[in-house]
């Protein structure tokens, strides 16, 4: 039975820092800001360059800071920048809204 | 007393992880381009190698000696270094994120800085106790902050001078860290 010996040991550590992992991050976690992620997934991610930005990441961030609007966008649909715009507008307004990513 | 200070000038000096072990190279030649983040990635080593070597010390002393199964040590130290670095990250990024921000790109890299293993391990072949072990755990990540803070110096001012083509950049580095370890390894006549 010695030979189980290793692996439970390994198993259990492996259990055990998982759990504190767990725990940890549980305790200590932070709320990160998923607005820019949001837009970014909103908009139609060709990363063509065309609004100016370095690619849909860039046009993102400058939206969210308000540097840049969504009509800048070349390429998107008007039933997109629609629902771009509605994410935005309850952006400002405050109401929490789910980001209808593709 | 004399033993432990024995210790830590052995190995801030003479056995210097950059430059006699050679442990953590990647990172040597890799962050120490920048003095700041030179300081960033030398500071974050300090505390996950004192940490670590506490963790799996006790570990090894406490759950691997007594089963005698001291062979899979490398292995278990792994899994402990990433958890620690994983648990150290996320409480950081809560209390500190001037800090975080600081050192979160590194925090990363450290996981898999075998300088981190090394001192681990290095700590049980040679059989220290408590006080020796977090003596030398100490000492060896000062050292490679001094090490490399000299090193990105150095760096910092071989870009304002003129290099012939055939040795701009790594070729440079390399020849640079060669010099500093002949430097080193003349403080081994000390002890």
């Amino acid at each position: 039975m010695d030979i189980l010996i290793p692996p439970l040991v390994l198993g259990g550590l492996g259990m055990v820092l998982g759990l504190l992992i767990y725990f940890v991050a549980l305790k200590f976690g932070v709320e990160e800001d998923h607005t820019v992620q949001d837009v970014e997934h909103l908009l139609p991610n060709y990363n063509c360059g065309a609004c100016g930005y370095p690619g849909c990441k860039g046009m993102a961030e400058a939206i969210v800071s308000g540097k840049a609007v969504p009509a800048q966008c070349k390429p998107i649909k008007k039933e997109e920048i629609e629902i771009l715009n509605k994410y935005l507008e309850a952006l400002k307004t405050g109401t929490p809204v789910e980001a209808t990513a593709k | 007393m004399t033993n432990l200070l024995t210790i830590a000038f052995t190995a801030f000096f003479i056995e210097n992880v950059l430059l006699y072990q050679f442990l953590g190279i990647c990172s040597f030649i890799g962050v120490g381009k920048k003095r700041s983040s030179s300081l960033g990635m030398g500071l974050a080593v300090v505390v996950t190698i004192i940490l670590a070597g506490m963790a799996t010390w006790a570990i090894y002393r406490y759950v691997m000696e007594p089963l005698e199964i001291g062979y899979m040590k490398t292995i278990v130290f792994i899994l402990v270094i990433a958890a620690l670095v994983q648990m150290m990250e996320t409480i950081i990024k809560k209390f500190s994120p001037a800090l975080y921000k600081a050192l979160g790109i590194y925090l990363p890299l450290i996981t898999t800085n075998c300088a981190v293993l090394g001192v681990a391990i290095t700590n049980i072949t040679r059989d220290y106790s408590f006080a020796e072990m977090l003596v030398y755990s100490a000492a060896i990540p000062l050292g490679y902050l001094f090490v490399m803070y000299i090193y990105a110096i150095i760096r910092e001012k071989l870009e304002l001078n003129p290099v012939p083509k055939a040795f701009r950049g790594v070729p440079i580095a390399m020849i640079l860290a060669a010099l500093l370890a002949i430097i080193f390894s003349r403080f081994g006549g000390l002890i």
